[in-house]
């Protein structure tokens, strides 16, 4: 081995070649790392399906959260990586098809399920500020916490209902109480930003820049996507098939032009999925999932969303976390309770769907990553939130799919 | 358990039974919101009856007893208003149609009670692939063996009711080129067909059905998956082939050409039915079903083929006077029209397919067409 270093020249310093082969060493692994996570988190929750008949996506981030570097495995910190942008268009794709579920006239038709968002979203905001106030949080992170709170994730409620096929009035009214807390939500954080860039840095500007503009860019950059697009696929004529493609093509565009722009990514997907829906003349067979991409982008995006988080961070709180999940989830329950019968469903159904609406980890972690330029490190500034994040990420499909079996509505040989 | 005594009723009054679809106004699948609309629905008077059928997407609403037919088409037309109100509720779509034109069976989800998880269990996936949709009209008989009589005599017409309900002709995402493709569904079964041929109804009823029961394979009359039945709890002949029309409008004028048919066929001026008019029949029937009313008709008695169309045409002159004394002239005008220009609604479906070019599209123009009531 020594006469071969030789040969090649006494030039070069003895220890460069295993320099180089850990570098290409490492280089190669960190290359194959995400692919390798999404495929053991794939395998783990095919697993975790088969024997413990847990939903897919619990497993994917209690993966996700097991191979992060935080906890000695081998994924970085995705964050601000090409993966994050991954991940934000699987988030994209999830929003578009919640949006496209939403038939504004049902809530003209019955305003009670309408009160009813308003109510659970407004009173989630209320309860979890005042229980942040008590555990002593400064304001903004108080605030903060509340208006994260106040949304549940489409993310979990799409793909558990999907993968159980469910339909029904728990259903139907998770997906429409959800789309409405989440606008809600992202109205209140850009609000609570905007406070904050003001707060802190004192710019008018910035304050308005960060909350008015984004919401109302956003919305109409989602709105011209829905109108255009239909549009086009109208002047290609007949592409029922290909109208899913359309669509995803469409969705990574548009997730891509709003966050190089700095806009909100998930409230243009969401007004995307909306405004397509109800402008639609071609009925898209748009498959729900949107399919394969959609159902390998999801493994990546809960693995994404558990590897975000670090064990200190989720130390960090954990009883203000228990605290914040259980009055969250009796504030959701109670206020879809009261309204169920004024709404047209029974006590039971409206209590089921208040704890189908218990995930709201996907949405906190893809709108803190895209909020990142903000400088607004919430994760570690929040007391509670991480080791919210990771309980629901667990917790919250469980809870979901629970609901929507006891409610009947799912297919009784379940899954695909 | 014997047969039920068959309870006279009022003659030539009449109901209907309609299974209607609910879908989703997302995509337009089925949607499984039968538990919770009949939930909205047990809250208020509502003006008839609504039942669970087998599969959590569908109901069955029925109508009182009736003697006109402009009574009957009030009833139907509040019944669907009440629906299409509560629908809205619940952001669930009402629609006629025999056949959903593209749900996929093995996603249904039978409806929980007793009778329709057993059966379930027997029938397996037949019972799921039954997730289709039509219209029984009852019609009342001043007795039992009037009903047998009934029954059989009208055996050359059940391919007129084929033809003028017909409103399948998508089935699992396809054109079947059938324009009632939901009755063969209905023929996989195994007592599906036609009536033995008995006329006296307690040898109906101490023969052949107690024969039957003893062999094990029936409990009820329910059994019997017949084109047309007796319905001895009622005192009705209950017609069961055709397709739950895309408006109700439609549903009501078939049941008073039911109703002036069985008026001309009391008269007894036909000749009486004989088991050799069976041997055309289900060549007839599939006539009917594959062609509509484009379909080619062997006479059982002359054996003389005639086009659908102008039998039924034919027919409806022969009616003329029952009509006018059942007060139901506006009825049969309406089948006249449907014969002579547009078409019954398999066309309709298709034209609607050609202009949408798609499934969904389909579905759409049926929801839309139950709201509004009328065909045109």
């Amino acid at each position: 081995m020594h006469r071969a270093r030789q040969a090649r020249g006494a030039d070069v310093p003895a220890r460069e070649p295993t320099h180089l082969i850990h570098e290409t060493l490492h280089g190669i692994l960190s290359s194959v790392a995400w692919p390798a996570a999404i495929a053991t988190a794939w395998v783990v929750g095919e697993l975790a399906y088969r024997l413990l008949s847990l939903p897919r996506i619990s497993s994917y981030g209690i993966a996700g959260f097991a191979m992060a570097a935080s906890q000695g495995g081998f994924l970085d910190n995705p964050s601000g990586t090409p993966v994050a942008l991954l991940a934000h268009f699987a988030f994209g794709l999830i929003l578009f098809e919640l949006g496209y579920r939403i038939n504004l006239r049902w809530l003209r038709v019955n305003p009670w399920l309408a009160i009813t968002g308003v109510a659970e979203a407004g009173g989630s905001f209320a309860a979890v500020f005042i229980l942040a106030q008590a555990f002593a949080l400064p304001m903004v992170p108080s605030l903060l916490l509340a208006a994260l709170a106040m949304a549940t994730s489409p993310a979990a409620v799409l793909r558990v209902a999907n993968e159980l096929q469910s339909s029904g009035q728990v259903t139907e009214r998770l997906f429409h109480l959800t789309a409405c807390n989440c606008v809600l939500s992202l109205f209140v954080f850009k609000a609570v930003v905007g406070y904050w860039v003001l707060a802190s840095a004192g710019s008018a500007f910035e304050a308005v820049w960060n909350s008015l503009v984004v919401i109302g860019v956003s919305v109409a950059i989602g709105a011209a996507f829905g109108v255009a697009v239909p549009a086009l696929l109208r002047q290609l004529g007949r592409i029922d098939r290909n109208a899913t493609v359309a669509f995803a093509a469409a969705a990574l565009l548009l997730t891509a032009v709003t966050h190089a722009f700095k806009f909100s990514p998930l409230l243009a997907a969401l007004a995307f999925g909306l405004v397509a829906r109800h402008r639609r003349a071609i009925l898209s067979q748009a498959q729900r999932n949107f399919g394969t991409l959609g159902d390998l982008l999801t493994v990546l995006l809960f693995v994404f969303i558990a590897a975000s988080l670090d064990w200190q961070q989720v130390r960090n709180g954990l009883t203000l976390a228990l605290a914040v999940i259980a009055l969250r989830l009796a504030v959701k329950m109670a206020a879809t309770t009261l309204f169920a019968r004024p709404s047209g469903i029974t006590w039971r159904k409206g209590a089921l769907t208040g704890l189908a609406m218990t995930p709201m980890s996907g949405l906190v972690i893809v709108l803190l990553e895209q909020t990142r330029h903000l400088k607004l490190y919430a994760l570690d500034q929040v007391a509670g939130l991480a080791a919210i994040v990771l309980l629901l990420e667990v917790i919250g499909p469980i809870l979901t799919r629970q609901a929507l079996v006891w409610a009947g509505e799912t297919h009784p040989r379940e899954g695909r | 358990m014997a047969l039920n005594a068959f309870k006279a009723s009022e003659p030539l009054s009449m109901g209907i039974e309609l299974e209607l679809q609910l879908v989703n106004w997302t995509d337009f699948d089925l949607s499984g919101s039968a538990s919770d609309l009949l939930h909205l629905l047990g809250h208020r008077t509502f003006p008839g009856d609504v039942k669970p059928e087998i599969t959590e997407s569908m109901i069955e609403i029925s109508t009182a007893v009736h003697h006109s037919h402009a009574e009957l088409l009030a009833q139907l037309r509040s019944i669907r208003d009440a629906l299409v109100r509560s629908g809205d509720r619940l952001n669930v779509a009402v629609c006629g149609g025999g056949t959903h034109p593209f749900q996929r069976w093995s996603e249904r989800r039978i409806f929980p009670n007793p009778r329709f998880n057993q059966l379930s269990t027997l029938y397996g996936y037949l019972a799921k692939q039954f997730t289709v949709f039509g219209q029984h009209i009852h019609i009342g008989c001043a007795s039992a063996n009037e009903a047998l009589y009934l029954l059989h005599a009208l055996n050359r017409y059940v391919p007129h009711f084929i033809a003028l309900s017909a409103s399948s002709p998508f089935f699992q995402g396809v054109d079947t080129q059938f324009d009632s493709a939901r009755l063969n569904s209905v023929f996989a079964f195994p007592l599906s067909g036609r009536a033995p041929l008995i006329f006296d109804w307690r040898e109906f009823a101490e023969h052949y059905f107690a024969k039957m029961e003893k062999t094990g394979v029936v409990k009820s009359m329910k059994d019997f998956y017949w084109d047309i039945r007796p319905k001895p709890e009622y005192g009705t002949i209950e017609l069961r082939v055709c397709d739950t029309p895309l408006t109700v409008d439609r549903a009501a004028a078939l049941a008073a050409y039911l109703q002036a048919l069985c008026r001309m066929l009391l008269q007894r001026d036909e000749a009486p039915p004989v088991e050799d008019d069976y041997l055309v029949y289900n060549y007839n029937r599939f006539q009917a079903c594959r062609f509509g009313l484009d379909g080619v008709l062997v006479h059982p008695k002359s054996n003389a083929s005639q086009l659908l169309r102008d039998d039924i045409l034919a027919t409806l002159v022969r009616l003329e006077p029952h009509a006018a004394a059942l007060d139901s002239v506006a009825a049969l005008d309406q089948l006249r029209h449907e014969v002579i220009g547009e078409g019954n609604h398999a066309s309709l479906l298709r034209q609607h397919f050609a202009n949408a070019g798609s499934v969904q599209g389909v579905v759409d123009a049926a929801v839309t067409l139950f709201r509004r009531g009328r065909s045109r």
